[in-house]
This record gives C-alpha cells, sequence and structure tokens, in this order.
C-alpha cells in the first residue's frame, strides 16, 4: 500500500486510490464487513433491549428509517452528481487558462473556503434565502465544489508535460490532447476528488436537518432531544455506514475507471 | 505524403527570442537540408539545439524569418496537419502512460482517419521494424518495457505515419551506455533503408559522428561554427571551439568512417582475415593485435601501417597504442 | 434580506465583543487541546507502526474510517457514553484530527532516502538514534502539514459541537438559526462564522511560520 502525505483538508479524506487490481485485498472486503458488523450490532442492541417505549417507537420503525435512509441518499448523491457537473468543467477551462493567476486565485479561494465551517455556510443560506430541500442542496454542492474543483486542476496539472508536448507534436489538436490524453490521465485523482465531495455531502446532509430538510441527522436530533440514546445512535450509526458504503463504491468505481497501464 | 524518400528543409534567418529573455535562444539560423539527410545538430547544452528543432514543427513558434518544407513556408499550413507529417521523437520519450503499446503506435495513423485492418497491419509493421514482437509487445502498457524497449516505440510511433520528415531530440540520451550502442546501430540500419529526412539533436560528438551525413556544430544562440561531413570535420576544424568539441583522438574517429576498401594494398599476409566493409579502426586494432605485422583482407589484398597511414594522411604507426 | 438588519453588524459585533471574545477562546482552545492530544496518540502511533505494514495500513484505514463518519454522527455517538458538552467534543475532535497526524507521520519516515538511512546506520547509529536525529527532522515539514490539515478540520468541525451543549464559535450559528426570522438572527450567524473563518486562517499563517522556523535549511523547500 503506498500512502500519500495530505496536502490539505480535501486530500485528508479520499486519496487517489491504490488498489493494484488486486481484488482481495483488505479494503475490497474491510469496508462492507464493518458495515454489516455495525448495522448487526445495532439490530442485535435494538432487538435484545424489547419494544421499543412509545416515544422511541416514532423513529424505530423500518417504514420512517427507510424513508429517512432514502432521503439521505438522494440529496447526498444529487448534490454530489450536480457538483461533478459543476466543479469539472470548471476546472478544466480554469487550467485551460494560461494565466497562472487564475489558478492561484481559485486555489486561493479554495483555501479560505476549506476554513468556512458547514454549519455557518448551511445556515447563513437558510438565513438568506428560506430553509428547505434546495437550500441544502445549494449548501451540499457548495461545500463538495472545491475538492472536486483542486483535483481537476491539480490532476490535469500533474501530467508529466512531455506527454503533452509529444501528443501536440504528433497534430493532436487541442481537444484531443484533452479527452485523449489529459483527462484519462487525471481520471483517478479526479476521481478521488468526486470521492471527497460524495463524504462531504453525506455528512454536510446530516446538518441540513437543521434546516428541514430531512435525512439522517433529523433521527440523531429526535433521539438528542427527547434524550433516547436508542434513537441517537441509530441515526448515527446508519448515516456512518451510508458515509462508509458510498465512499467504498466511489473507490471500486475508481479502480474500474481508471485508466490501465498508470 | 508516402514519399519514402524525405523532403527538403530550408531554415531562412530564423530567431527565437523566448518572452522575458534579453537575448535570442536562436539567432539568424539559416540551414537547407537535403531530401534524406540525417543532419546532426550538436552543441553544448543550452546553445539552442531544441529550439532549434522544435520550430520546425511549430511546438516552438519562430519569433522571425521563415522555414519552408518542400518548397513551402509552414507559417501557413495548419500547424497540426503539419505534425502529423513531421515524426516527433523527445528524450523524455512521451508515450501515453494509458495506452498500450499498440495504441501509443497508432495515434497518428487514427489522426490521419486510416481503416482499422490498415492500422493494425501498420502497427505491426512498426513494431517489427524496431525489432520488438508485436505478439508480445502490442498489448503491453509502457511502464512494462524497459527504458530502451520505451524508446524504440517512441521511434515507432514517429514513424507510423511514414512522414517524410522526422525529428529527433536527444532520442537515446536518457538509456544507458550499452543500450544506447545497441539503439544507435538499430537506428542507423533503419535509416539506410527509410532514407527519411531527419534533425537529430544531441550533444554528443561521438553520436553525431557515428549516426549524421552531416553535422552542425552549433554554439550559443544556435550560431553554426561548421556544418559539413563528420570525415570533413574531424580532418579540417574551422575554428578552434569546433576542435575542442572534437577532443582528443580526432584521427581515430576518422579512422573509423573509413572502409578497409580504401586502404587495401597487394600482397600477401597471414593472420585473421578482415571484411572489406568493416573500417579502418577495426582495421588498425587487427594490424596492432598481429604485432604490427600486415593482415589479409576477404576476397584478396591486404592492409598494413603503411596503406592505413596512407589512406588517412596522417602517420598511423603510433595511434594504435 | 430584508427581514435583516446587515448595517447593525458592527453595532452588534462591538455591543458584543466581551461574549465573542470568550466564545472565540473557547473554540481556539478546545480546538487546542483536542489537536494536541491526537498529536501525541497520532505521532507515537506512528512513530511506533511507520515500518510494521500490518499495523501501519491498519492505523491508517481505521483513521480514514472514523474521518468518514459525519460529524454530527460522531458527536452523537459520544453522548450516551461522555453526556454533553466540553468532553465529547474535544474527544470527537481529537479522534478525526488523527487521519492526517498518523498518515503524514508514516509518510514523513517512509519517505526518507534508503541510502540516508543506510549510511545514517553505517555510521553507527541506533535504529532510536536514527530517527530521531535523521528521520524525525527530514520527515518534520510533512508531519507539520498533517498538524495543520488537523487543525483545520478541528476548527470547522468543532462549530458543530455547539448543537452538543459543546463551547466556541458555533453557538452563535445555532442561535442565528434559532431566531430565525428575528432583526439579529444574521448577525449573530454571520459572526460565528467569519470569526471561525478568521481563526482558521490565523492558524495557517501560524503554521507557515513555525514551519519556517523550525525546518532544517537544508530541506527547505
Ligand atoms: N521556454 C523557455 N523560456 C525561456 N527560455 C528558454 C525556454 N526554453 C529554453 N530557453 C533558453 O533558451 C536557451 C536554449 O535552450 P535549448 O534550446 O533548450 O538548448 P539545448 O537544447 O541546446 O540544450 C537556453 O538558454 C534556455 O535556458
Ligand atoms: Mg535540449
Amino acid at each position: 500500500m503506498t500512502v500519500q502525505a495530505t496536502e490539505n483538508v480535501s486530500t485528508s479524506y479520499s486519496q487517489p486510490s491504490d488498489r493494484r487490481g488486486g481484488f482481495y485485498t483488505a479494503k475490497r472486503f474491510g469496508t462492507p464487513l464493518l458495515v454489516i458488523a455495525a448495522l448487526g450490532g445495532l439490530l442485535l442492541f435494538l432487538y435484545s433491549r424489547g419494544e421499543p417505549d412509545k416515544i422511541e417507537a416514532f423513529a424505530l420503525n423500518w417504514d420512517y428509517m427507510l424513508a429517512k435512509i432514502d432521503e439521505h441518499i438522494r440529496i447526498s448523491l444529487f448534490s454530489a452528481i450536480v457538483v461533478a457537473l459543476i466543479a469539472i468543467p470548471m476546472g478544466i477551462v480554469i487550467s485551460r487558462s494560461k494565466s497562472r493567476i487564475v489558478s492561484a486565485v481559485v486555489l486561493g479561494l479554495a483555501n479560505v473556503g476549506q476554513a468556512t465551517p458547514a454549519v455557518g455556510v448551511i445556515i447563513l443560506l437558510a438565513l438568506t434565502f428560506g430553509i428547505g430541500w434546495a437550500t441544502a442542496v445549494a449548501a451540499l454542492v457548495i461545500y463538495g465544489l472545491l475538492p472536486v474543483l483542486r483535483n481537476t486542476i491539480t490532476g490535469i496539472a500533474q501530467i508529466d508535460p512531455n506527454i503533452t508536448e509529444a501528443a501536440r507534436g504528433m497534430g493532436m489538436r487541442p481537444l484531443q490532447v484533452l479527452f485523449k490524453i489529459e483527462l484519462p490521465l487525471a481520471v483517478p485523482v479526479i476521481l478521488a476528488g468526486f470521492r471527497t465531495a460524495l463524504v462531504f455531502s453525506v455528512g454536510v446532509a446530516t446538518i441540513a436537518t437543521f434546516i428541514n430538510a430531512g435525512g439522517l441527522g433529523e433521527v440523531i436530533v429526535v433521539g438528542l432531544k427527547l434524550t433516547r440514546p436508542a434513537v441517537l445512535l441509530t441515526g448515527a450509526i446508519v448515516v456512518s455506514c451510508i458515509a462508509l458504503l458510498l465512499d467504498w463504491l466511489a473507490g471500486l468505481a475508481e479502480d474500474a475507471l481508471r485508466p490501465k497501464g498508470v | 505524403m508516402a514519399n519514402k524518400t524525405g523532403a527538403t528543409i530550408e531554415l531562412l534567418n530564423v530567431s527565437k527570442v523566448y518572452p522575458n529573455q534579453p537575448e535570442p535562444a536562436v539567432e539568424n539560423f539559416t540551414m537547407t537540408i537535403n531530401p534524406g539527410e540525417l543532419v546532426m545538430l550538436v552543441g553544448p547544452s543550452g546553445c539552442g539545439k531544441t529550439t532549434t528543432m522544435k520550430m520546425i514543427n511549430r511546438i516552438i513558434e519562430p519569433s522571425s524569418g521563415s522555414i519552408k518544407i518542400d518548397g513551402q513556408d509552414i507559417l501557413t499550413l495548419d500547424q497540426n496537419q503539419l505534425r502529423r507529417n513531421i515524426g516527433y521523437v523527445i528524450q523524455q520519450i512521451g508515450l501515453f502512460p494509458h495506452m498500450t503499446i499498440a495504441e501509443n503506435v497508432a495515434v497518428v495513423p487514427t489522426l490521419l482517419g486510416w481503416s482499422k485492418d490498415k492500422i493494425r497491419a501498420r502497427v505491426a509493421e512498426m513494431l517489427e521494424l524496431v525489432e520488438l514482437d508485436p505478439s508480445v509487445f502490442s498489448n503491453r502498457y509502457p511502464k512494462q518495457l524497459s527504458g530502451g524497449q520505451q524508446q524504440r516505440v517512441g521511434v515507432a510511433r514517429a514513424l507510423s505515419a511514414d512522414p517524410p520528415v522526422m525529428l529527433m531530440d536527444e532520442p537515446f540520451g536518457a538509456t544507458d551506455p550499452i543500450t544506447r550502442e545497441r539503439l544507435q546501430a538499430e537506428f542507423q540500419q533503419l535509416q539506410a533503408n527509410i532514407g527519411k529526412t531527419i534533425v537529430f539533436v544531441t550533444h554528443d560528438f561521438e553520436e553525431a559522428i557515428k549516426l549524421g551525413d552531416r553535422i552542425a556544430v552549433l554554439s550559443k544562440r544556435s550560431k553554426i561554427e561548421q556544418f559539413d561531413t563528420p570525415a570533413n570535420i574531424l580532418a579540417n576544424p574551422a575554428s578552434e571551439y569546433v576542435a575542442s568539441f572534437i577532443g582528443e583522438g580526432a584521427a581515430l574517429k576518422r579512422l573509423a568512417l573509413m572502409r578497409v576498401d580504401s586502404a587495401v594494398e597487394s600482397g600477401n599476409a597471414t593472420g585473421p582475415a578482415i571484411s572489406r566493409d568493416e573500417n579502418l579502426r577495426v582495421a588498425l586494432d587487427s594490424v596492432v593485435l598481429n604485432a604490427g605485422r600486415p593482415v589479409p583482407v576477404v576476397g584478396g589484398g591486404r592492409v598494413s601501417i603503411e596503406s592505413i597511414s596512407a589512406a588517412l594522411g596522417i602517420d598511423v604507426s603510433r595511434l594504435g597504442q | 434580506m430584508g427581514k435583516y438588519d446587515l448595517s447593525l453588524i458592527w453595532p452588534f459585533f462591538l455591543d458584543k465583543l466581551d461574549e465573542i471574545i470568550e466564545l472565540s477562546t473557547e473554540h481556539v482552545l478546545v480546538v487546542l487541546i483536542s489537536v494536541l492530544l491526537a498529536t501525541i496518540f497520532g505521532v507515537s502511533l506512528g512513530l511506533f507502526a511507520w515500518d510494521k505494514p500490518l499495523l501501519r495500513s491498519a492505523s491508517i484505514a481505521t483513521a480514514g474510517v472514523i474521518l468518514t463518519i459525519p460529524s454530527m454522527a460522531l458527536l452523537a455517538l459520544m453522548i450516551p457514553t461522555f453526556g454533553l458538552g466540553w468532553v465529547p467534543t474535544l474527544i470527537a475532535l481529537a479522534l478525526y484530527s488523527l487521519l492526517p497526524i498518523v498518515r503524514n507521520t508514516v509518510v514523513g519516515l517512509r519517505e526518507v532516502p534508503e541510502a540516508v538511512m543506510e549510511s545514517a546506520r553505517g555510521m553507527g547509529m541506533s535504529p532510536l538514534r536514527v530517527l530521531l536525529s535523521v528521520q524525525m527532522p527530514i520527515a518534520w515539514p510533512v508531519i507539520l502539514t498533517g498538524l495543520r490539515v488537523a487543525t483545520q478540520l478541528a476548527i470547522g468541525i468543532a462549530s458543530i459541537a455547539a448543537y452538543v451543549a459543546g463551547p466556541g464559535l458555533g453557538v452563535y450559528i445555532f442561535k442565528g438559526l434559532s431566531m430565525l426570522g428575528a432583526k439579529n438572527a444574521l448577525n449573530f450567524a454571520l459572526t460565528g462564522t467569519v470569526m471561525i473563518i478568521i481563526i482558521a486562517l490565523l492558524f495557517d499563517a501560524l503554521f507557515i511560520l513555525i514551519k519556517r522556523l523550525t525546518t532544517s535549511r537544508g530541506i527547505r523547500g
């Protein structure tokens, strides 16, 4: 396993997957096993303590939980996809621009953005644009843009200039160089950014419950407000499992999409 | 475009000034390169060889002057069309790591819209040309090849669309000495068959002598100190600068460029026979190994210290030691 | 935006200055303590595990799992055991900060060129000696970057802690939310958020300074 150093908050989450085609790697099986163990343990705990009381029963039933899970995954995936649709083209345009200043400004902004707390963003947005699903999506998107944007720019910038020069020297047009050479080579880094955005999305979506956007944060908040640890634990464990699973799935996609030979 | 004989390249008063640089990197460079000729640009690091070469396929745009290929001003051509007709090999090779060897070699034919069958056949032909077995290497990725093998793929890739012109920037510079010798020998063989017009950049004078039809010795700002055949440069260096570049052992280097043919005299000799196609440096070595006595030549005649000295115009009796 | 009066932000700021300073101090304190805890644990773990492949992978993977858990969820998980307030906040933040610290310690120590290690050993240094006087100084900038990232993470996540009665500027952000529609709501949330950004940037500057002052001139980029 090759581990890379962490350079900033985005890269401290997901790094380009390092699984070299080895199918039987710990991570490929470790994550699902961990999730199964956590959910199994949770179920065992919930059933072993008997019938939930009236207050708990509000949250601890399959219909409610499945609805919350559905809400949570929907908002996370939807935002992550919007992020990809905005940030990847934007990153490409920025890396096309000859001026170093543009990328420097963007990366500088990214640093300030990184210092901005998610809960601040989401609540400020709610105060200005009102609460609800759309505002929550906006917050998730804003928060997820940075890692994908940054990784798109660095993913393209890190390509050996001799490779692109060889491509130009062979008569590829700029768009051909972009689509045949640069993007395929940047894919692992861009996808790592996307994974980070996905993990961010699941996390920020948990906070989105504060502005009435539903999701599993609601389960945690209900457990907190009504002092029912079982409810709180259920919400926390389930949302953690979702984050782990989405990260794992994105990792698999990354392995599948990574160009061979790189 | 399928002309196998290469094209004429004319550079006239070509200069390049990089932005924010006080001095031009190349100044008033003028040179005519004949079809099928292999011209070596040789000079110390930083003298402007690469810049000069890269202006021919407009990877670097000239600041002034004109460059013509077969009479056509390249600045009037579409630069991508131009580049598809110029093979390009750089020291760092620049193979595309996400493409297989076959895909790498197929890039320019694909850009030119060749049919799949034609491309497949061409790729196999090119790999064989550079002595890589297509059945073994086609589906490998660059990182699965040694440096020398990668460099051969680089040459195959540059040749794949049969361009009349090739530009090569220190193509063997990054390989170890033994691999380099092999690649040079193979390349010499290759060029004898394909006859491209080639501009070949190197800082290695030995390589220039070995491979070049003509050598341009360059100094700062790509100034041409001498432009002539290897034998003439060795025999008559135009200046101190060129002489210092040739370094020690010019006479031996010249011997390496002459065939045994030119020094055969009649008479008998004993010892291991030497072929007429060998170079005189090898012949001299044989004579020395034969305790200074003449050695026979295959097909009749012999070579001796005296006959080699006469051919070269210098007494070689002390050289072989 | 008509409901809110942003022109009042300056008077608001002056009016609440004492409280803002107190909350900022709390915020800085909670971050400092938790990152310190994470550093002690994370660097020790890194020093111990860097040359043991299994342990190394296991520690990094575990820390990675923790970081993947949404911050709200991690805070919530602390509550049944540790209750509300400072303690669960400190523990959650320290856990979050682990990954960048462990990972960068391991990478930093491993990145020391084999030739350097070999010559150090060849000169008769003991493994501990090699670690302390050769590897650590060379790995230091990388480890420091890990600390910087950990601090950034902790500063951001600490803002959520207010929801579990934790300390810090998050209090103002949630106050803004709870006053939704009231005149000062935006002032509260904005002050909280901006102060957090300022603290984060100040910490970043501090780390740049520390890096300059403590990195050997020979390896400074
Ligand atoms: N992109 C560039 N920008 C500015 N100066 C350059 C650039 N490329 C090369 N030079 C300068 O131009 C001169 C010639 O460089 P080059 O053609 O690469 O020399 P060579 O190939 O003979 O080593 C050198 O002084 C080099 O520093
Ligand atoms: Mg050069």
